[in-house]
């Protein structure tokens, strides 16, 4: 096996790894660059609890190589936030208590920020629900979560408002 | 646990095939993996080589034209095949299938090619693209060869490619006028694969359905050609009896398994239920289609 | 989207039901919570354990020395490195002590842990399981409680004749006279599935075990206080030095707070090698391993006058208890218990349950532990009487429902009631739905739930709560409790009791929690216990330092008692003359000067005494579900809902609403979706593909209208949510599918196979 160095480009900061390439971009981002926002929940690329955001798409990382990711624009649940200021999404999953136990949450907000960002225009409930439809909570029953992406989307959280 | 190996990354297609003839019977193609990474995850595929293709961007298109119909190169992934105007305009049933495809996450990722190579016959794209028949562009160091998608699968996750091809190119031949497909799966839950699919073309001609395509997928080893309910519609008038013989045909000729999810005898009965419905619908939208 | 009302009750609060945001909010939403999954501790190792494939063996021999050899591996350990203890969270019953977490001698159910393996590297440890050689010697296995009820079963434990692990006996009048009364009787079978926790978190545990003889544990559970007595016993240690840490936890619903295999492996694996051990299960052992909701077998016999009076109901249940005791004896009796909520019974109730050992994953408790499968069949069955009777369910149901000072003979005082304001409530909103279009129908369900048992099963007969409360010397707060959160909120809603009684504001509070080196002693998160019961220890622990706070203020204030003084929005004021007042961090600035920096402390506990078998106080509610049939293929989509809730004073608004659409996906799923075949003691799914979990698409919307009661018994008037509205859901649908077709489903999850199978059998009969 030979090991192959890497540039991982995480949340605007570059991070040179030397790793095993059967290494997941999952485990690159906890194990090697030590961000443990993101988790794991599967082996079966179902539960989304690794969803991180790629150059704009929403993936799960448990199921992307790294070395794949070079060159791109990773963003993962500790790059939402700008010099401790939350981003629209995070402050909309507090005002609707949008989380319970948490741990699907770093993926859920993903999801919802790349679907956030890529929408123009109304959404339809049944898209915003379809956005997670890749994310599994077994807490919340979604519907908190389904309400602090339609506050966002609806211009609550826009520069300039209170 | 996925095993040890050796990542090879090309630069190009021609590069990516010799690479292929090089290691052929101890690599594996990576593009999207999404299919891939959890099979070698399992253990059931160890390959001494991974070689990469995602960063080809030479081979991420879709391209249209009236001539030669749709063509999907090897790297595009499912998400830019459902957010295509194109597709949209010519061949929507390509999106409503796409929109149903597991989860936004895998389909940002995963391509179509990627999919039909892996031979799911529960996987989506191969009982659409059968019903507007399609074919696959193989390429190796020795040429291409192009295969109708209908003769890809032999047997179960088994494909015709020979260890040293790969799918370069999907292509789609323009829809005929007065042509639609329509695609369903049954399933629990939205996002899961189906317990059975079944994707039918029609193509009307005044009030009679001339010609017809009737694809099942989860329903057999390998997706098949519904026959008998194709005969069925054949020269038949449209009506809710003949779409109901159409799937008491498809019922019969198919041999689906019976497991926790379903018996054999239910997974018959959505055949039949689902075969109906989408050639009644298929009918329907080919009579209003141009 | 939901319309949903939350009905604010007559007094208004400062802190208490308002929109406040969850403490632990901030590092949830940024990706700082560590959970268990995330710990990593110096020179730790990674641990993995071998399972049996057998459903029964004996263990003949266990060979590791090939797996030691293997460069890397640091420990490797079986049942015969420990001390073999049978443990069992029922301590005052030692015969249901049966689990030995690396068992030694027998396997009793495929995925039992047999040895561990702790290496430098994940993959080495895997490894070196394969090197494992076990000799096993197969024995027969038996699967389902009424075969191994059977004389020629296998046994399974030694001693436990026919394989009956536990009985189970509630009785009160006298149900032969009822029967002997009746106008009417109808005698039904059920079977009640299992279900998977499904925790997003999977079993994770970090030990450390040091030289100086103490235990360090990282663990994802429900309660830091039974995981530290239970290990004491396993690993022949006292408890005091075993410390106990359960950092963030992603969800236990009722799964983890019992010893695991992820915890035991790594401390034992942790003592052997001297250095810290971390065990995850992967998806697939959760799945298999870590034990599951009781599937049962339900009889139930009931006698109704013809005008609908519930006059007796007969019940005799087998659950399917798997291969060990587990939390199962208690989901048994509750079982029985719920199985007559939230009806009066006008001539007697008579309940027997069997918990039937099996090799098959142990059962124990889930979200409702064991009301959800009670009321599966009761409140199914209770609408098939309304209609053979053709009477009203609405009304039926409302006539015979529990009010408030109503006696449940022998074990429970009814202190407070709303279910007949929850009628109105679900009437209005099935008005309001008008008409509904084809293929839809609306099933209902009652039901009612404990907030917290008055047991325990381990060093005292009740249950207790514990809190201390510290003012520092700017006004904020440190709250130390022993109640655990798990997601449900416990942090928010004790420091939202905290500051509503002290009269700081919410973010003055810190809470503490999870640690049981820093935490009071409380039993933890199970049988919706915290906000009633922690919640009162809160409140007290915030009073007593209240009070001596208010005795610096008393003292200069003039007023003739200490109690017209009060805090509230840090502003200590004269209650009849509020707007006389002074700053609360002023006064604790003075008040700790004068204690010469003494931090004030207050103290608070909890213990239900002399309040029945149960619970103290019970919720209630109706639910109503609208679901949608396509009868050609039996597919059941639920298109919306409303639940008529009476929680007492609700105290976490957001957990609240949270909680309610929670239980609901939850129990959805037991309704619909999530089944567990299991084919010779294997289970057939133990993974997310084929484990059918809801998803946003599925879920309705969950409107929710609160009932304004008052709870004598809660701190505040409050009683549980959350655990209670896991019951009614998998009955309001299979209600919905006989209201639409007359179909009577009498087992759960409902496939759409068993819908259009039902739908065939009926017109075969009408034929």
């Amino acid at each position: 096996m030979e090991k192959k160095t890497l540039t991982l480009n995480v949340n605007n900061q570059d991070y040179e790894l030397y790793i095993n390439p059967k290494t997941l971009l999952v485990e690159a981002i906890r194990d090697h660059i030590g961000l443990t926002g993101t988790k794991r929940g599967c082996d079966t690329v179902s539960c989304g609890a690794c969803t991180v955001v790629v150059d704009g798409l929403a993936v799960k990382a448990c199921s992307v190589l790294a070395m794949q990711c070079e060159g791109m624009k990773i963003l993962t649940s500790e790059g939402l936030e700008v010099n401790g200021n939350l981003a629209p999404i995070q402050k909309a999953f507090l005002d609707e208590g949008a989380f319970q136990c948490g741990f699907c949450t770093s993926g859920m907000l993903m999801s919802a920020s790349a679907f956030i960002k890529e929408t123009k225009g109304k959404v339809t409930e049944m898209q915003i629900r379809e956005s997670i439809e890749g994310n599994i909570c077994r807490c919340t029953g979604y519907n908190s979560i389904v309400r602090a992406i339609d506050a966002v989307l609806k211009g609550k959280y826009a520069e300039g408002k209170k | 646990m996925i095993s040890d190996f050796r990542y090879l990354k090309p630069g190009s297609m021609k590069e990516a095939l010799q690479m292929l003839k090089e290691h052929e019977d101890e690599c594996k193609v990576i593009c999207g993996g999404q299919s891939l990474l959890v099979i070698m995850r399992q253990g059931l595929v160890s390959p001494e080589y991974v070689i990469s293709i995602k960063q080809l961007k030479d081979a991420n298109y879709l391209k249209y034209d009236a001539k030669e119909g749709l063509k999907i190169g090897a790297t595009c992934t499912h998400r830019t095949v459902e957010h295509s105007t194109m597709i949209r305009d010519k061949y929507p049933a390509l999106r409503e299938m796409e929109e149903k495809l597991a989860s936004i996450q895998v389909r940002n990722w995963g391509t179509v090619a990627g999919n039909l190579a892996h031979g799911d016959p529960a996987g989506d794209p191969a009982p659409v693209l059968i019903a507007m028949n399609a074919s696959v562009k193989l390429g190796s160091v020795s040429g291409e060869r192009v295969v109708p998608l209908e003769e890809f699968y032999p047997d179960l996750f088994e494909t015709v490619m020979n260890h040293d091809e790969l799918i370069v190119e999907i292509k789609v031949p323009p829809r005929p006028a007065k042509t639609a497909t329509k695609y369903q799966k049954f399933n629990l839950l939205d996002s899961d694969m189906g317990l059975i699919g079944v994707a039918v073309t029609v193509t009307v001609d005044g009030d009679k359905c001339k010609d017809a395509r009737v694809v099942l997928g989860s329903a057999a080893p390998t997706v098949i050609r519904a026959r008998a309910a194709e005969k069925v519609l054949i020269g038949a008038k449209p009506s809710d009896s003949v779409f109901e013989k159409a799937g008491e045909a498809a019922a019969a000729e198919c041999s689906p398994v019976s497991d926790i999810h379903a018996s054999e005898e239910y997974r018959r009965h959505l055949v039949k239920i689902l075969t109906k419905r989408m050639a009644k619908a298929a009918c329907e939208q080919a009579k209003i289609s141009g | 989207m939901n319309r949903y009302t939350v009905i604010n009750p007559h007094t208004k609060f400062t802190v208490i039901n308002t929109h406040v945001h969850n403490v632990d909010g901030i590092a949830k939403v940024t990706g700082r919570a560590t959970y268990t999954f995330d710990v990593v501790l110096p020179g730790m190792l990674y641990g993995k354990i071998l399972r049996s494939p057998h459903a029964h063996a004996k263990i003949k021999s266990i060979d590791y020395s090939k797996a030691m050899a293997l460069h890397g591996v640091k420990a490797v350990a079986t049942g015969k490195d420990t001390l073999g203890a049978k443990q069992g969270i029922w301590r005052r019953y030692k015969d249901l002590c049966d689990e030995q977490l690396l068992t030694v001698d027998k396997v009793r159910y495929i995925g039992e842990p047999v040895a561990a393996v702790a290496a430098v590297t994940e993959e080495i440890a895997e490894k070196a399981l394969e090197l494992i050689e076990v000799d096993y010697e197969v024995l027969e296995g038996v699967y389902e409680p009424l075969d191994a009820i059977k004389k020629e079963a296998p046994e399974i434990h030694e001693g436990f004749e026919r394989n009956i692990n536990v009985t189970r006996h509630i009785e009160w009048g006298d149900v032969d006279e009822g029967f002997a009364e009746a106008d009417y009787i109808r005698e039904d079978w059920f079977r009640c599935g299992g279900q998977a926790h499904m925790c997003m978190e999977t079993r994770a545990a970090v030990s450390s075990y040091t030289p100086d003889g103490k235990l360090t544990i990282y663990h994802s559970n429900q309660s830091p206080y039974y995981m530290q007595g239970l290990m004491a016993g396993v690993m022949g240690m006292r408890e005091g030095d075993i410390r106990v840490i359960s950092p963030y936890v992603g969800g236990g619903f009722g799964g983890k707070f019992e010893l695991d295999g992820a915890i035991f492996a790594t401390a034992v694996l942790s003592k052997k090698c001297m250095r810290p051990v971390k065990i995850v299960f992967t998806r697939e052992e959760d799945f298999i391993a870590s034990k599951r909701r009781t599937p049962m077998f339900y009889y139930s016999r009931t006698g109704v006058k013809k005008d609908g009076t519930l006059l007796c109901r007969e019940a005799k249940v087998f659950t399917n208890g798997g291969a060990y005791t587990g939390m199962g004896a208690t989901a048994l009796y509750l079982t029985g218990f719920f199985h007559s909520f939230p009806y009066v019974w006008q001539k007697g109730y008579r309940y027997d349950g069997y918990r039937v050992y099996t090799n098959t994953l142990p059962s124990t408790s889930m979200r409702g532990f064991g009301a959800p499968q009670a009321m599966w069949c009761s409140e199914q069955q209770i609408e098939w009487i309304a209609a053979d009777l053709k009477l009203d369910p609405i009304e039926m149901r409302r006539k015979n429902s529990h009010y408030e000072g109503y006696e449940v003979p022998g074990q429970a005082t009814i202190a407070s009631c709303g279910i007949n304001q929850c009628y109105d409530e679900i009437k209005k909103w099935i008005a309001s739905k008008g008409k509904l279009p084809k293929g839809h129908a609306i099933g209902l369900s009652a039901c009612g739930f404990m907030s917290g048992g008055i047991f325990n099963w381990f060093d005292t007969p009740y249950s207790f709560s514990s809190a201390v409360v510290t003012i520092n010397m700017d006004g904020t707060v440190e709250l130390n409790v022993g109640a655990q959160d798990i997601g449900q909120g416990s942090n928010t809603t004790m420091a939202i009791i905290c500051a509503e009684t002290l009269g700081c504001k919410i973010e003055d509070v810190k809470v503490h929690s999870g640690d049981t080196d820093y935490n009071p002693a409380d039993l933890g998160a199970w049988g919706s216990r915290q906000t009633l019961m922690s919640g009162n220890a809160v409140k007290r622990a915030a009073e007593d330092a209240k009070k001596q706070l208010l005795e610096f203020a008393y003292a200069q204030s003039g007023l003739n008692i200490i109690y017209d003084l009060d805090i509230k929005d840090r502003w200590v004021h004269s209650i009849s003359r509020p707007e006389r007042g002074s700053d609360y961090v002023d006064l604790v600035r003075k008040a700790l000067r004068g204690k010469s920096g003494q931090r004030i402390m207050g103290r608070g506990f909890y213990t239900p005494y002399r309040k029945g078998m149960i619970s103290p106080a019970y919720s209630y509610m109706l639910q109503g579900v609208e679901v949608e049939v396509d009868e050609e293929t039996g597919k059941i989509r639920l298109c919306d809902s409303m639940t008529a809730h009476d929680c007492g004073q609700p105290i976490n608004h957001l957990g609240l609403i949270g909680q309610l659409e929670g239980a609901f996906s939850m129990a959805a799923g037991y309704g619909y979706l999530e089944y567990m075949p299991y084919e010779d003691g294997k289970l057939m799914n133990p993974n997310l593909v084929d484990y059918h979990m809801i998803r946003a698409p599925e879920m309705p919307p969950a409107n929710i209208a609160e009932i304004d009661t008052y709870e004598p018994e809660g701190p505040y008037g409050a009683k549980e949510a959350g655990e209670g509205l896991t019951n009614p859901t998998a009955a309001a649908i299979g209600n919905a599918l006989f209201k639409l077709y007359g179909i009577q489903m009498k087992e759960c999850p409902i496939k759409p196979e068993m819908v259009v199978n039902a739908l065939k059998e009926k017109k075969a009969k009408g034929k």
